[in-house]
């Protein structure tokens, strides 16, 4: 416990901005994310045979590719395609992108919750399409996927720890613990704090999904 | 820095700058000269081995297990087609593990970078180190280098058509690009504190990072500069002379470890007689257009 | 089985609905062909598609070269996922235990290597085990905690697939006179297994992606060799683009794999 109060002395400041710049950096993924999902799956439902096709192929490539590679080809083989992204918006960019495809697959199993009787009804009552989408699929959609999204959610957060792979401006908390390892022998305490910080947010994130969960269930 | 290193480092500039068109595709190593010069390499006797705990657990085990890199234009450079490592650190390092395990040494090799070298060597995961590493007081607290075996100043490279960039003195302000865990981060710190620095993991990314434009200019090892020359894409360019203190390259070994006089030992043999320098002129001196080859730094 | 929503939404379109979805579907065709032909002439202004970039992929080296990486990387991601399955069960079983003795510990463990990012786990192995004394090898420096944070999550996985088993399957095991341990594993968890199989494989999938932080402790494996190749050859965007597809297509492979094992047995 020595060690860790005098590694909370030396390094409390840094701790709290790495754990400020991971909240920081999952929401910021996780907002554009989660629409760019919630689109991609709205989309899909269109009878457009070219457009599923390709919105198909984006959700298999960007479930099923790692994090760590799709974040290198953006920092560093789009800059031969003359597209040059700095490294925050890189990673916000790459976390978002996954999130979006896994947030697709969850959305379309949500909306398969629906009974399509309703859809049957709101057809008969004369609405659109799309009016049908937007009213009737979409919220209970949205509220039958609170528990995995709260899964992809402490997910993203995790995969946050992907910044400590490019010259990122700042340190979150792996970086940190990286950095503290290697200069200085307070490896282990730098990890304890660390995970203690990663599983608190993750806890927190369950709790609050948990709670959620329960006002936004739709008991059939 | 003595009037004559750095004539003699203007003149390597020189030589390089005027040759560099001819270099168009970068000139690949003499791959038959270099083979031939590892095979021909001196071994170790028994009672040699036997006097350094290091060099006989190596020999027990039957290979070295060396830490270095496979993508380093001059220094270490993995030819994919058939397999073999050959530059000047990997020509060392073959040299070595032939001096220790005799006709058909076995190298185990690992791929470090600037940020894993030291950790390597602490975690016991390989023997050596030769990767172009620069010795430094921190670096000797945690881990022991043999050698120097190759000494190298710090160099400004930029872009072809960087007009703004003259030397070291011009990076106030500008974005620079070195590697993590090399010399690159001190030598800034005390001769453009004002630049902005970006740290890379590996020598092939600060280049690309320089090449894309993210930085306006990399400082490292000039040493490793001259690869990016010798690669003759002719789109980057020293700025200015190499400066700063002369960055001495040495092997890394554990802490403490006894084959520190070992290799010691050997790389003095090898200067003696003439290896050193026909290495240097085969993965070095051919491929930049530099004919005066360079004395060996002395070992203490 | 109902039909599927979109099929309800749009399966019986009017005349008119029928023509105005041919025009709409022409356009997004013609959209995303222009979006295609923008790429390729991206690549081709930025001068990505000269031959010097792509030829090296028509030798046989290359290949085997970038398939020795794949070995790596599948080496280390079977055992890992090996272990990760036997230890799932191993930290289920005291998850489900009665004794709060053996359960909360149970918990700590799952909840904390749930809770934090496999990077981080590395880093640990890499930079602080071995100061400690704890000196793995290159190997089990990146498999063994991709094993761990996997095995948490495959215990959670186990769980809900144990707690989905009818209740009645455990009473009717006790009372054809099993013990518990004996009606656990030879009669509900086997069950449960059928539930969650697309749930492992998921995991699966994600064991292969967590193999690409091998560089962080220098074993080698797919990415490692990308970085020979665009060393050698300058091709960035292609060695790159090649290697993103060859993970797709082997997380794609294990993702079907599962669809073939999950289909009805009967």
């Amino acid at each position: 416990m020595g060690d860790v109060s005098r590694l909370l002395a030396d390094y409390g400041p840094a701790f709290g901005q790495a754990l400020f710049l991971t909240w920081k950096l999952t929401v910021l993924s996780f907002v554009p994310g989660f629409l760019l999902g919630m689109a991609v799956t709205v989309l899909r439902l269109l009878p457009l045979p070219p457009l599923r096709f390709v919105l198909t192929g984006y959700v298999e490539i960007f479930r099923n590719i790692p994090s760590v590679a799709l974040l290198i080809f953006i920092v560093f083989a789009l800059p031969d395609l003359e597209v040059v992204i700095d490294y925050e918006p890189s990673v916000i960019l790459t976390l978002a992108l996954v999130c979006s495809a896994f947030t697709a697959d969850y959305l379309r199993a949500g909306i398969n919750t629906v009974p399509g009787g309703q859809v049957e009804a709101a057809l008969s009552l004369g609405m659109r399409p799309m009016r049908i989408i937007a009213s009737v699929i979409l919220p209970q959609a949205l509220r039958a996927v609170v528990q995995p999204m709260t899964s992809l959610l402490i997910a993203l957060m995790l995969s946050t720890s992907l910044a400590s792979q490019v010259p990122f401006p700042g340190r979150e908390l792996t970086a940190l613990v990286s950095k503290i390892a290697t200069d200085s022998a307070a490896g282990i305490p730098a990890f304890a704090v660390a995970a203690t910080l990663y599983v608190a947010t993750g806890l927190l994130i369950a709790w609050a999904g948990a709670a959620l969960e329960k006002k936004a269930r739709i008991l059939r | 820095m003595s009037i004559k290193s750095a004539l003699k480092s203007t003149a390597v500039v020189l030589a390089i700058v005027a040759g560099g068109p001819l270099f168009a595709q970068g000139t690949p190593i003499d791959a038959a000269a270099f083979d031939a010069l590892v095979a021909r390499g001196p071994v170790a006797d028994a009672a040699t081995i036997a006097s350094s705990t290091w060099a006989s657990k190596i020999k027990q085990a039957g290979k070295l297990r060396l830490g270095a890199t496979q993508t380093s234009n001059l220094f270490s450079q993995l030819n994919e087609k058939d397999g073999r490592i050959r530059g000047f650190d990997a020509g060392l390092a073959q040299l070595i593990a032939r001096y220790i395990l005799g006709d058909g040494a076995t190298v185990q090799f690992t791929q470090v970078t600037s940020s894993t070298r030291e950790q390597v060597l602490i975690n016991d995961q390989v023997d050596m180190v030769l990767a172009t590493y620069s010795i430094t007081p921190a670096r000797a607290e945690r881990i022991s280098f043999a050698g120097p075996y190759y000494t190298s100043q710090a160099g400004v490279l930029v872009k072809a058509n960087n007009k703004t960039i003259e030397s070291y003195n011009d990076l106030a302000g500008r974005k620079v690009a070195t590697q993590a865990g090399s010399t690159g981060p001190a030598i800034l710190a005390q001769f453009a504190p004002k630049a902005v620095v970006q740290e890379f993991q590996t020598h092939q990314e600060a280049l690309d990072a320089l090449r894309q434009g993210r930085v306006d200019a990399y400082v490292t090892d000039y040493t490793l500069l001259l690869n990016a020359l010798s690669l003759g894409t002719g789109d980057t360019r020293l700025a200015g002379t190499p400066f700063g203190a002369q960055d001495p390259y040495g092997v890394g070994l554990p802490k403490g470890s006894d084959g520190v006089a070992f290799i010691n030992a050997f790389l003095k043999k090898l200067e003696a007689d003439g290896t050193w320098a026909k290495l240097w002129t085969i993965a070095i001196g051919q491929r930049t257009g530099s004919t005066a080859v360079p004395t060996p730094p002395t070992i203490p | 089985m109902s039909r599927p929503l979109d099929d309800i939404l749009f399966g019986t379109p009017s005349p008119r609905a029928q023509a105005v979805t041919q025009v709409a579907s022409v356009t997004a065709a013609v959209l995303l062909l222009l979006l295609a032909a923008g790429i390729v002439f991206r690549f081709h202004s930025a001068g990505q598609l000269d031959a010097r970039f792509w030829e090296f992929f028509a030798w046989p080296t290359t290949w085997s070269f970038l398939g020795r990486g794949l070995l790596g990387t599948l080496a280390s991601a079977a055992m890992a996922a090996v272990i990760a399955l036997a230890l799932g069960l191993v930290l289920l079983v005291g998850r489900l235990a009665r004794l709060r003795l053996v359960r909360w510990p149970s918990i700590v463990a799952i909840e904390f290597l749930r809770g934090t990012p496999t990077l981080l786990l590395i880093y640990v192995c890499f930079l602080v085990l071995p100061p400690a004394g704890v000196k793995l090898s290159t190997y089990w420096m990146l498999t063994l905690p991709i094993a761990l944070s996997t095995a948490a999550v495959v215990a959670e996985v186990y769980r809900a697939g144990v707690l989905a088993v009818p209740r009645g399957q455990t009473d009717a095991a006790r009372s054809l006179g099993l013990t518990e341990a004996q009606g656990f594993f030879l009669v509900v968890f086997p069950q449960a297994l059928r539930y969650i199989v697309p749930a492992l494989v998921a995991q699966l999938v994600i064991v292969v992606k967590d193999t690409t932080f091998g560089y962080v402790v220098t074993y080698g494996e797919l990415m490692q060799n990308a970085k020979v190749l665009i060393a050698n050859y300058h091709a960035l965007v292609p060695v790159y683009l090649v290697v993103a597809l060859l993970y797709c297509l082997v997380n794609y492979a294990i993702s079907k794999a599962s669809k073939w094992l999950g289909r009805p047995m009967h």
